[in-house]
């Protein structure tokens, strides 16, 4: 293409070179030179047209004859925009729809995450990584242990998932305030490759028993509290009135938090120190790197065998560890795979059903213009050439419309990046990359080649058949080949938008049955104010005294405090029964440990099913506990639980363990959000327990949040003029967040089948239209023949159901399939519940009425007369 | 006398192959010439539609181009049947001699 020039020259004088040929054999025959050239002429042919054939053959005129059809589509749209502001924007809908969740599946499954070697990262839990946490961390000692023995890896690090929910007052200059922060091993930032923006990240020094309480700030603390003054560096501040001493700020991207803790802001870390966490069990998170070369299977093999050499050199560290891994990708996005693939589906469903629609909608189009190809086609266009025009008009509505549904995909991606409160790893990195944009060009061509192909293949045939030139504007026929083809199309439309609805009805029931879900409190008019007591002060006495005064708060109704909200904190300890006759018997098994305050289970809405709730008296009393009801049907099956004791091995009950006895019996709490059942629980009072931690004020009230917290603030001012009363929550809103992601999922696939529906009317509307338009001349007849006009408009609807009806029957088996897919996703509802399919049903004939109502009407209102003169 | 006859589509290309395979290496009025005289009277031939023929079968690598000088000592481009050519032209004669056989066979039983 780029020589054609040159290629133009040459045949300009090969030709040159043929005429004179032709002109001296013209002379050696005996003609006269002129009549010799004229001659020759002749024979050898226009100059210019030989041209241009010469360029047809050597498949130069392509561009430029393709640049023609582009103007010419272009000045078609200009001429048309109604049908072209449709098209592209029904195609900006499907475009943006799949790019986006094709970002967001790229983001989280296929990109590799934003951590050096990322692949060989490999997640090591104790055992069974959907334990508890504190069944599926490990020790201080196993961390070492495996360090020391495993030979698959290359380095382990590890962090504290249990560091996040203690949080810390932050003091000094400005108000104070509440912050959080995750404990890292010092090398685990060194060895996902995440760098400092300002200063230097944790050096082994700073894991030493007595090293000074160093911190790296995260970017938003830096911006948000400090204002971004880089002098910070090297300084300190107050966290809990002691001095911590900065050593670094992240940058704005924080790869280890959005993986890792999605939807918590993390204020800042600091680091592992072994020695001070070794007595603290199960504490640590592992994440190892495997070394160069060694395999996923060489890890499987090799982790266990360190266990078994570390039981053996170190007998004391006791024989309840484990050590399982998988590739951290997978444990990261694993819970997330299904969902995201059925999402994918999904919009890729939406994209068929926009590939219909446009489809339908140029052959509805192509109705009108069977007399331009046709008369193009006589003109001496090839149909080749007719094909490359339809399908550069296609091309052009598409392009168009991906352009505009790339745009908004993006804006989609932005909204859904800084939705902080959702759960879904790595979400802050949705972005459109290379790879997103590629996947949109790729889908815009497939829609733009399959419509485009489809409809040419059916416009440019049929001509030869009959002779649209000649067929006037008779309205009969419609050309049944085209009309079956929409016909199809708005069927397969039918059947994709009923799945979609399906699917959507069956993700919202689940939705709103876990909402239903009693959760053993009631987190309505709850709300949650942390309070972390100086450290100084004594613990119990302090949250009491703060209890007292939030009480007598005006609109509070009850209050209690506990360090471990229920779907939000997720910690067991070690405990057993006392059975008397047989010391023995160590029935052990771990349970959710909460502390609280009296009052604290009625004021959550717990229902206490027997015995007492704990009281201030208790302080100087015995040692007692609650229990719930399934861990005292877990211990005493057949006795009631009130009266007997259990026992607390070191190291949590002190050096020698210690002895509770159970004084009442609460309901079951679902600890771990609604999906999961309820395990064993139990709960200490703060009285008996001298442990330093961060508390919840739970303050059942129906005063908004801000309110709550002001006259909090003034009545608690007097007992600690520092506390920071900045992370107050409604309990609901603690709840939602377990629900986050699949609400997310809901709304996306109910958008995706609310999208769908419209489509669907869009088409039913065109082809019932169509149909009306077509038999205007046979309605008008069989008016004047004396039919009514509700009859024509029964006729019409019942037309449109069973298109409708048709589809449905399809979308039934495409259903079942989806059903199936998505089944492990559902709770409380079946793949195949009848109410279900019946609403969706429902909903799509409800469509189809009202896609057909208006044509229908438009038949009825014919004029026999106009529509038999209209000829 | 009896009327010309118009190229069926596609022959040119053949007869071009043919005359190159015979004749050895050509310049494209050389082509056209041994081409009329071959037909005699009965072909007419715009004699440029020649040059786009030989375009396409440059393209697809069944002849090869080389310019040279021509009897008469003027630049020519002297084309040259390549052995994918005559592979094709083997083919092709042989289809479009089945061709013509079976064209013939029904033509006959008709009458």
């Amino acid at each position: 293409m780029f020589d054609s020039r040159r290629l133009d020259a040459d045949l300009d004088e090969e030709l040159s070179h043929h005429l004179q040929a032709l002109v001296d054999d013209n002379i050696k025959s005996g003609m006269e030179p002129d009549e010799a050239l004229r001659h020759a002429r002749v024979t050898l042919g226009g100059v210019a047209q030989l041209r241009e054939i010469h360029r047809e053959a050597r498949g130069i005129a392509w561009f430029e004859q393709w640049q023609r059809d582009l103007h010419y589509a272009f000045r078609l749209f200009r001429r048309e925009k109604g049908f072209t502001a449709v098209a592209v924007i029904i195609v900006a809908i499907g475009v943006s729809l799949n790019t986006t969740v094709f970002s967001l599946v790229n983001t989280v499954l296929l990109r590799p995450m934003p951590f050096a070697q990322a692949d060989r990262l490999v997640w090591i839990t104790n055992g069974d990584p959907h334990a508890p946490l504190s069944g599926a961390t490990s020790s201080i000692d196993t961390w070492e242990g495996l360090q020391e023995m495993s030979r698959s890896m290359d380095r382990i690090e590890g962090y504290s998932p249990f560091s996040v929910l203690q949080t810390f007052r932050l003091t000094g200059k400005g108000d104070p305030e509440t912050i959080s922060s995750v404990t890292v091993s010092h090398g685990l930032f060194g060895m996902l490759g995440v760098q400092p923006q300002l200063g230097r990240l944790f050096l082994p020094e700073d894991a030493l028993k007595n090293a000074p309480f160093r911190v790296v700030l995260t970017h938003r603390l830096w911006l948000r509290r400090f204002g971004a003054d880089p002098g910070i560096v090297g300084g300190t501040v107050q966290i809990n009135d002691a001095p911590a001493e900065v050593i670094g700020v992240l940058p704005a991207a924080d790869p280890f938090s959005s993986v890792f803790f999605p939807a918590v802001p993390v204020d800042f870390y600091s680091a592992v120190q072994n020695d001070i966490m070794r007595g603290d069990g199960n504490t640590l998170f592992l994440i190892g790197r495997m070394k160069p070369a060694i395999t996923q299977g060489q890890v499987e093999a090799d982790l266990p065998l360190a266990i078994a050499q570390i039981k053996k050199k170190y007998p004391s560290r006791g024989q309840y560890m484990a050590a399982v891994g998988e590739p951290l990708h997978d444990w990261v996005a694993g819970g997330l795979r299904k969902p995201l693939i059925f999402l994918w589906v999904s919009a890729g469903f939406v994209l068929a059903i926009v590939g219909f629609n446009l489809g339908g909608l140029l052959l509805a189009r192509g109705g009108s213009r069977r007399r331009e190809m046709a008369l193009r086609m006589a003109l001496g266009a090839s149909r080749g050439r007719i094909i490359v025009q339809l399908l550069t008009e296609c091309l052009g509505l598409v392009a168009a419309g991906s352009l505009l549904g790339g745009i908004v995909s993006w804006g989609f991606n932005g909204l859904l990046s800084t939705r902080a409160a959702v759960e879904i790893p790595l979400l802050q990195y949705l972005r459109l990359d290379g790879t997103s944009l590629a996947y949109t060009v790729a889908l815009c061509l497939t829609t733009a080649i399959i419509c485009g192909v489809a409809l040419a293949w059916k416009l440019s045939g049929g001509w030869q058949m009959q002779n649209p030139l000649n067929e006037g504007s008779k309205g009969t026929s419609g050309g049944p080949g085209r009309s079956r083809t929409r016909n199809i199309l708005v069927i397969l439309e039918v059947a994709l938008a009923f799945s979609l609805a399906v699917s959507a009805t069956l993700m919202v029931t689940s939705l709103r049955n876990l909402l239903k879900v009693d959760l053993g409190f009631r987190p309505a008019d709850l709300v949650a104010v942390r309070v972390d007591p100086p450290v100084q002060a004594s613990q119990a006495a302090y949250i009491e005294s703060a209890l007292d005064r939030v009480r007598a708060l005006p609109g509070v109704l009850q209050a209690g405090a506990t360090d471990c909200i229920p779907v939000e904190r997720d910690r067991s300890w070690p405990l057993y029964p006392v059975v008397p006759d047989k010391p023995n018997d160590q029935r052990w098994q771990g349970a959710h440990v909460r502390i609280v305050s009296p009052g604290l289970i009625r004021a959550m809405g717990t229902s206490l099913l027997s015995g007492r709730d704990f009281e201030r008296s208790d302080e100087k009393g015995p040692p007692v506990i609650i229990v719930n009801k399934t861990l005292a049907t877990h211990m005493w099956p057949t006795s009631e639980a009130v009266g007997h004791q259990v026992h607390f091995p070191p190291p949590i009950g002190g050096d020698n363990g210690v002895t509770m006895t159970v004084i009442g019996v609460a309901g079951d709490v679902l600890s771990a959000g609604p999906e999961q059942p309820a395990g064993g629980e139990f709960y200490l009072t703060l009285g008996q327990f001298t442990y330093s931690a961060s508390w919840d004020l739970m303050v059942r009230t129906k005063l908004p949040v801000a309110v709550l917290t002001a006259g909090m603030r003034q009545t608690l001012g007097s007992l600690d003029p520092n506390l920071a009363l900045t992370k107050a929550r409604e309990m609901q809103s603690i709840v939602d967040r377990t629900l986050s992601s699949r609400r997310l999922l809901a709304s996306l696939i109910g958008g995706f089948a609310a999208v769908a529906i419209g489509l669907c009317l869009l088409g039913l509307y065109g082809v019932v239209s169509y149909m009306v338009a077509q038999q205007t001349r046979e309605i008008g007849i069989r008016m004047a023949l004396g039919a009514d006009a509700a009859g024509i408009q029964r006729d019409i609807l019942g037309k449109t159901l069973a298109l409708a009806l048709c589809g449905l029957g399809i979308g039934l088996c495409g259903s079942v399939l989806s059903g199936f897919l998505l089944r492990s996703l559902l709770y409380g509802v079946s793949p195949n519940d009848a109410t279900v399919f019946a609403l969706a049903g429902a909903s799509l004939l409800a469509c189809a009425i009202g896609a057909g109502y208006l044509p229908a009407r438009r038949a009825s209102q014919v004029d026999p007369a106009v529509a038999l003169r209209a000829e | 006398m009896k009327e010309k006859l118009d190229l069926l589509p596609g022959s040119l290309d053949l007869l071009v192959l043919h005359t190159l395979a015979s004749m050895g290496p050509m310049h494209g009025y050389g082509i056209a010439r041994r081409i009329e005289q071959v037909g005699a009277d009965t072909l007419i031939l715009n004699q440029g539609t020649i040059y786009a023929a030989l375009v396409r079968l440059l393209q697809r690598k069944w002849i090869e181009a080389e310019w040279g000088t021509s009897e008469n000592y003027r630049r020519a481009r002297y084309y040259s049947i390549t052995a994918r050519g005559k592979r094709q032209l083997a083919s092709e004669t042989e289809t479009w001699q089945r061709m013509a056989d079976l064209v013939k066979r029904v033509l006959d039983a008709a009458l």
